[in-house]
């Protein structure tokens, strides 16, 4: 059953979300907001019923990072997404208390993509260490070369020439 | 070496004691419980009754302190190269080590991440290396046929060094 | 032991009388104030990653006040090894490889939802005995994922039994898997578009002679574990996940049923054929280790069923749709989810228009669902925090990525 889009909508303005822009996309029903108004708009939707956060999911995009909120009522049995767009390094308010599973979600994309999250009671690394260096899943940060994952001490042999080459 | 057939009644058996001990090593490889990955299913089912490891004297010990021979079954990261280093220290001598898997062995299908160590032979000495992705049990018991051929003869070969110096 | 020797013994019993009370030592007393005034503190204790009961490589850090639980928090990364990150620079046929690795213990699920994903991204009609194939993989793959839960499970609590007899279930369902797919446990069997090859002759007498079995070695473990007395008070109201808190914390699969909410996307969102087969979900009440232990052996038995419905009906047809060599989905983003053993394990995908994918996202159930431990461990004994990770079913590859 998917949700009314108007009715998220309504939603978010009774709890005064300012700029939210909701809209029907192939993903499913899709609030944007601005990245300071998250933790109020994900607080205003809890009350709603969508209090399963069932993913987080963030994306670089080059110039800026999407985040996508994937949210889920049990009570109504639907699906909703917000979404918001912070630029590198920059700090996106924790929804932990309305939603305790971001606690690991939002470390992981602390780490992952150099975001922080003001209000997170527990802002370690979840999955790296500081010798991973970049945060990884960024865009500008490459993988290994080929030359650098070749084994120390394997040698390809070149192939002898035949007799009838040399004839 | 069949010791039942070679000692009878009233028989006596000379042998010398590093040989008797390198036999004894090599049919009670006991190794770590310490899986890291994919690998380490194979290696469950690897002790299972199906191909059941323990008729080979190569059973599984929760503690490094009571174990012979570490397999690595899995990728190694950097984050847990120092825990596998550490695990390989702690093992009494004398000690060996088998790379159990493509990640073990070289980083596998992960080798491109800048996070996974290409192969666990840059954090501790290997002895085997099984490929695979994952090993079958049967690789694996292959393996340890290899490390066992490995034990023998390296005795051998330092008995041999010693007799050619006296 | 002779029967004299056994008399002999019975006699010194006898002659020993009542039982002695065991002198108190005398370091003790001499604490000044009496044992209360003892000077204790809190003990940080590292469990692992090297630890027999920890499945895997999990780490976590409890703070212990002798036996009993004050904070917990799980270190994890032992095995984080890049998947989504790799999975940006492989082409769509070649990313089943990468996510079998990530949850190795039930590839088939973890490739229908990367499938289901990319065949809505890229409008690709499946056909029917594909998704009956998957269907039934699937399923035989929940029972082998469950019984390797069970071994370990009873390994947790102190039973080392089960775990040889699982082994040998799991010998005879990964015989199955080698014979449809060729290989043991990296099957890379489901692709987008259908399945590799066709669902082989001879693999069927195969599954209907383990479907044969299986309700008497079900019945075998119950024997085993279900009513063992020194089994049931391990599990009975340790570990209690109360609904609430199972839904705040993002939990999905046996531990969300298990505390009673009855969600289970194979019902819940239809996909594949399920819409058409019958089937119920078992349910728990409390949400303790007891019921999510319960909820996973009524899974089996109902999962079993399932595979013989769905070998049953398997329809004729076509295998696999036609699927171009290098896959370009048009852009766009898409989330599709199965009910894997552990849970909801969704890929979402966002797709640039190239043959590569922007980026993938792997749903991890296993990780929501463990993130539950810092809650609920505190106040617990050390022994009961092993059963209680165990009952949450981790495999760490998924958790990691």
């Amino acid at each position: 059953m998917p949700p009314d889009a108007t009715a998220l909508s309504r939603t978010l303005v009774s709890a005064g979300v300012e700029g939210a822009g909701v809209s029907e996309e192939a993903l499913g029903v899709l609030a944007r907001v601005p990245t300071d108004a998250v933790a109020g708009a994900l607080a205003a939707l809890a009350e709603d019923g969508y209090s399963f956060l069932v993913d987080l999911f963030v994306t670089d995009s080059g110039e800026a990072l999407e985040l996508t909120y994937h949210l889920r009522s049990f009570g109504t049995d639907d699906e909703v997404f917000v979404r918001a767009v912070a630029g590198h390094g920059a700090e996106v308010p924790s929804v932990w208390e309305t939603h305790p599973a971001a606690l690991y979600a939002e470390r992981e994309a602390a780490e992952m993509f150099g975001l922080s999250f003001p209000g997170h009671p527990n802002p370690k690394r979840l999955l790296t260490t500081d010798e991973i260096g970049e945060p990884p899943l960024l865009k500008s940060v490459p993988l290994r070369a080929h030359h650098e994952v070749a084994r120390p001490g394997i040698v390809r042999v070149a192939p002898e020439p035949s007799q009838e080459d040399e004839g | 070496m069949a010791l039942d057939r070679l000692t009878g009644e009233n028989s006596v058996l000379f042998v010398r004691s590093e040989q008797l001990f390198d036999t004894a090593r090599r049919n009670s490889l006991w190794y770590l419980l310490f899986g890291i990955a994919c690998c380490a299913i194979e290696m469950m089912h690897a002790g299972g009754p199906r191909f059941d490891f323990d008729r080979f004297g190569i059973f599984h010990r929760g503690t490094p302190r009571q174990s012979d021979v570490m397999i690595v079954a899995g990728t190694v990261n950097k984050k847990m190269a120092h825990t596998v280093k550490r695990l390989y220290e702690q093992m009494p001598n004398p000690k060996w080590v088998i790379a159990m898997g493509a990640c073990a062995s070289t980083g596998g299908p992960f080798r491109m991440y800048p996070n996974v160590v290409l192969g666990v032979d840059q954090v501790v000495p290997v002895d085997v290396y099984v490929p695979g992705c994952p090993p079958r049990p049967e690789a694996l018991q292959y393996g340890f046929m290899q490390l066992q051929e490995k034990i023998r003869s390296t005795s051998e070969e330092r008995l041999a060094a010693r007799r050619d110096r006296a | 032991m002779t029967a004299d020797q056994v008399k002999r013994a019975a006699d010194a019993i006898a002659a020993e009388g009542t039982l002695v009370a065991p002198k108190v030592p005398t370091g003790l007393r001499r604490v000044p104030g009496g044992v209360d005034a003892l000077a204790t503190e809190h003990l940080v204790v590292n469990m692992g990653p090297q630890h027999p009961s920890t499945h895997g490589v999990l780490h976590i850090l409890l703070e212990l006040d002798g036996e009993e639980i004050i904070a917990a928090e799980a270190s994890l990364g032992y095995l984080h090894r890049g998947i989504e990150k790799l999975a940006e620079h492989r082409r769509y046929h070649q990313i089943g490889t990468l996510l079998d690795r990530a949850d190795y213990v039930s590839g088939f699920h973890t490739e229908w939802a990367y499938s289901m994903a990319v065949e809505r991204l890229a409008e690709i009609e499946v056909p029917a005995r594909a998704e009956w194939i998957r269907a039934l993989m699937s399923e035989l793959n929940r029972i082998a994922s469950h019984l390797l839960w069970l071994g370990t499970f009873g390994m947790d609590t102190g039973a080392m039994g089960p775990f040889l007899y699982i082994m040998r279930d799991r010998e005879a369902l990964l015989d199955i898997f080698e014979t449809v797919s060729g290989a043991r446990m990296m099957f890379n069997y489901v692709r987008p578009g259908g399945v590799v090859m066709d669902f082989p002759l001879q693999a069927e007498p195969l599954i209907r002679a383990f479907l044969d079995t299986w309700d008497g070695y079900l019945d075998e473990y119950h024997d085993l574990l279900t009513g063992n007395e020194i089994f049931r008070p391990r599990v009975k109201g340790i570990g209690v996940i109360p609904r609430s808190t199972a839904v705040a914390f993002g939990m999905t699969g046996a531990c969300l049923r298990g505390s009673g909410l009855p969600w289970d996307l194979r019902k819940t969102r239809p996909y594949g054929p399920y819409a058409e087969l019958d089937f119920e979900v078992p349910l728990g009440t409390t949400g303790d280790n007891w019921d999510r232990y319960m909820v996973r052996m009524e899974e089996m038995r109902w999962a079993a069923r399932l595979a013989r419905q769905l070998l049953d009906g398997l329809p004729e047809g076509d295998f696999t749709a036609k699927v171009p060599k290098v896959l370009r989905p048009p852009a766009g983003e898409v989330y599709a989810a199965v009910e894997s053993p552990r849970g909801e394990l969704g890929v979402h995908i966002l797709s640039d228009g190239s043959d590569v994918p922007y980026r993938l996202r792997l749903r991890s159930p296993a990780l929501f669902n463990l993130s539950v431990v810092d809650e609920v461990l505190p106040g617990s004994l050390i022994a009961d925090a092993v059963v209680t990770v165990g009952s949450l079913d981790i495999v760490l590859g998924e958790i990691d990525r």
